[in-house]
């Protein structure tokens, strides 16, 4: 299985007046990481959300291969993890992450393992309310993995993660999205995490949102010491200063 | 019950028995000891009374409670149909019992079915807000996570919206008891050939002390013991109860002038034609089952115009002071505990319990202690009302913020400044909450009085007529009181939107 390629055509959207993201036009490659780093409020999210198909743009149109969002969805294609775990309370952590495989109309047979590599290993019959924030957030990216998405979006999905753990996530998540080929956008405050886990870096202005800097990554992920990734680092930090 | 809890019940038996005793051969009080004498003495009579209206409320209960959950999935998965289902099920909200039971009565005849449907009609309401509320208490993600897998309305309401709103289910359940209950009572004192309804009436006209307060703590203790059954129900399967303002159900956002006029304009013609439709649908005998165009006619002639509207103000003269005072009261008492946090901790419990009492079932009581006159309808209405703006405001007031009251308390403030500028606010959505809803429970307390005892007003004009069978003035009766209801409803919504968008915008979608 390989993710589709995920092409914006003159995509824009605009509340009411105000301008949110201006038309632009970009690719992703199928099976690539991209990660989108911005201002806050640039209108990140609102990319995101109009690739996934939750909001209408106002022009233009995306693409995800020759689908549209909407039959993407239809087939169980795409997985989102929000900033907002939003768990259901009744469910176990085990149902709740089952949850994203039964939506999707696909087999849950990977829960187990995949509790076991957000690190909530023993903690599959807890119920959401007796879980850290942290482990709650982890809960809703293992929930976006399980229907093995070939659009897999991620909104900020490591927020609320203590340090420890979002970096061992850091380091143990993108295999396993990178091994099925499917094609992923990251929006992220953290630059370092952005050059970490993409092939790609997007560098986004304040609303409404262009594109400043377009920043390829070609490194050695397991090396986040060496001397190319700290300069690729600075070279986001500049683009977004720039913008300011 | 706690050991302290039993020995407040056992102190206040002690004060009433002595109260009691201390007037003798009163017409007035029944103490303990004569209640349980006169309920040996007709054991029989009195298990079946209370087995054929528990029977009668279960049933109003369950169709009640039934209907509720079809609106409101109806309402929540086709959003087209809310401002219109809600419209209606409001209106017929607003229509009091005593109106509807003498209609149902003649359209039924005899039997169990009015009694049945008061029952239903008495708890579907509440049931239906607090499910909606339940329903809506999903967030913007859940439908963003159904759409993202391809998934409409249907799948967020199988996996989210109906097990989010068993909490909410169960408070609208637990209200709904006593509700059942009370509408089960009314529909027997409309006519019916046996029941607890029944037997008050004949101990009112009898004057008889002993049975009126016999059977009125006998139907508050059965209505009591199903709110409490419930909430013990809802405690072990949902969990902790949420706390439900019962707001307006249709979100009123900005919106032109004629929005509304046109929103009047489309329910009316609905419920005329429905009206009408369903009349010749089930072709209804034209004698008894009088269509819209009967009653504009008869309310043309100038003589039925002029004897209704003067029951008409008589009734209202009587409400409206009774509605005022039990809403002021009620805010008053809430507010006041605040400010003595020990007395709430004795009296919110205590309120709360009340709120199950049906008051009607106890308004013959009231009645014999407070005459048959202005007075004594004006306390019935109050105490109808009294209770649940306790409560609402109570909770509303509750729900203050932690963290604002602390702002207030960093710059030393005192209680009476937190009262004024952080928990008075949060008490309005509460309060409306209870005036609106405070409307139909004051048309159906004052009706049910005029009714049962004052022969004075709309209540005893629908009582003659249905008995006259002079039922153009009973539907004219009817159909009048749902306007004044819905005007007053939707007069108080207006103030509350204007008061809310200030205090609390939140709530004003």
């Amino acid at each position: 299985m390989q993710g589709p390629e995920i092409r914006c055509d003159a995509l824009g959207k605009s509340f009411g007046d105000v301008a949110a993201v201006d038309p632009f036009d970009v690719s992703f490659a199928a099976g690539q990481t991209t990660a989108l780093v911005g201002p806050s409020g640039c209108g990140k999210s609102t990319v995101l959300r109009m690739v996934a198909g939750l909001e209408a743009p106002s022009g233009g149109a995306v693409h995800l291969g020759a689908e549209t969002p909407a039959q993407a969805a239809a087939r169980g294609a795409l997985a989102m993890a929000f900033q907002d775990p939003s768990l259901l309370p009744w469910r176990t952590v085990r149902a709740n992450i089952a949850l994203g495989a039964e939506l999707a109309r696909k087999p849950a047979g990977q829960v187990d393992h995949l509790i076991d590599l957000v690190g909530l290993a023993g903690f599959g019959d807890h119920r959401p309310a007796e879980l850290s924030g942290g482990m709650r957030q982890r809960t809703a990216i293992a929930r976006s993995l399980i229907s093995e998405p070939e659009v897999l979006l991620l909104d900020e999905p490591f927020g609320a993660v203590d340090a420890m753990t979002r970096r061992r996530l850091n380091f143990e998540l993108p295999p396993l999205w990178r091994d099925r080929g499917a094609t992923v956008l990251l929006v992220t405050h953290s630059v370092e995490e952005a050059v970490q886990l993409s092939d790609r870096v997007l560098v986004l202005s304040p609303r409404p949102a262009r594109v400043v800097a377009d920043i390829a990554v070609d490194l050695d992920r397991a090396d986040t010491d060496s001397a190319a990734f700290r300069a690729l680092c600075q070279e986001v930090y500049a683009a977004l200063e720039g913008t300011t | 019950m706690t050991l302290r809890g039993l020995l407040w019940a056992a102190a206040l038996l002690a004060i009433w028995e002595a109260g009691a005793r201390a007037v003798p051969g009163s017409v007035l009080f029944a103490g303990p000891t004569d209640i349980a004498a006169h309920l040996a003495e007709n054991a029989g009579l009195y298990l079946r009374a209370s087995v054929e209206t528990t029977r009668n409320a279960l049933w109003g209960f369950v169709w009640g409670n039934l209907a509720a959950a079809v609106l409101a999935t109806v309402m929540i998965t086709v959003p087209r149909s809310e401002r219109l289902l809600g419209a209606l099920a409001l209106l017929v909200f607003c229509i009091p019992l005593i109106a509807s039971g003498p209609i149902l009565r003649v359209l039924y005849g005899p039997g169990t079915g009015p009694q049945v449907m008061l029952g239903a009609l008495a708890v579907y309401y509440t049931t239906l807000l607090a499910l909606l509320v339940g329903l809506r208490a999903v967030s913007q993600t859940w439908t963003d996570i159904m759409a993202l897998y391809g998934r409409g309305r249907l799948s967020t309401l199988w996996y989210v919206r109906a097990r989010a709103s068993v909490p909410y289910l169960f408070v609208g359940l637990q209200i709904s008891a006593p509700a059942a209950f009370l509408g089960a009572m009314v529909g027997e004192f409309t006519g019916a050939e046996r029941g607890l309804g029944v037997l008050t009436l004949r101990a009112m006209r009898g004057l008889d002390t002993d049975a009126t307060w016999t059977l009125a703590v006998l139907s508050a203790g059965i209505a009591m013991a199903g709110y409490g059954l419930l909430g013990a129900l809802a405690r072990r399967l949902a969990g902790h109860a949420p706390v439900i303002l019962l707001s307006a159900p249709a979100g009123q956002g900005r919106q032109a002038w004629w929005g509304p006029v046109l929103g009047l304009g489309s329910v009316t013609l609905v419920v005329l034609a429905l009206w009408q439709g369903g009349m010749e649908a089930f072709d209804l005998n034209r004698f008894f089952a009088k269509r819209p165009g009967d009653v504009l006619a008869f309310l043309g002639q100038p003589d039925a115009r002029a004897t209704l509207l003067a029951a008409l103000a008589e009734t209202l003269a009587h409400a409206l002071p009774g509605y005022l005072a039990g809403l002021g009261l009620g805010a008053a008492l809430a507010a006041g505990l605040v400010l003595s946090p020990g007395l709430a901790q004795v009296t919110l419990p205590a309120a709360i319990a009340l709120r199950a009492v049906p008051i009607i079932t106890t308004a013959p009581l009231l009645v014999l202690a407070f005459g048959r006159g202005v007075i004594g309808t004006t306390v019935v209405v109050a105490v109808m009302i009294f209770f649940p703006t306790l409560v609402a405001c109570g909770q509303g007031l509750r729900q203050t913020p932690g963290q604002v009251v602390d702002v207030f308390r960093s710059y030393g403030a005192g209680r009476w400044r937190i009262l004024r500028g952080a928990q008075l606010p949060a008490m309005w959505p509460a309060f409306f909450a209870s005036a609106r809803m405070a409307i139909p429970a004051a048309l159906l307390a004052v009706t049910t009085v005029e009714w049962l005892a004052t022969g004075k007003g709309i209540g005893v004009l629908m009582a003659t007529t249905a008995s006259t069978s002079n039922y153009n003035m009973l539907w004219s009766c009817v159909v009048v009181l749902a306007v004044v209801a819905s005007a007053a409803y939707a007069a108080v919504a207006a103030v509350e939107r204007a008061v809310l968008r200030v205090y609390a915008s939140e709530q004003v979608t």
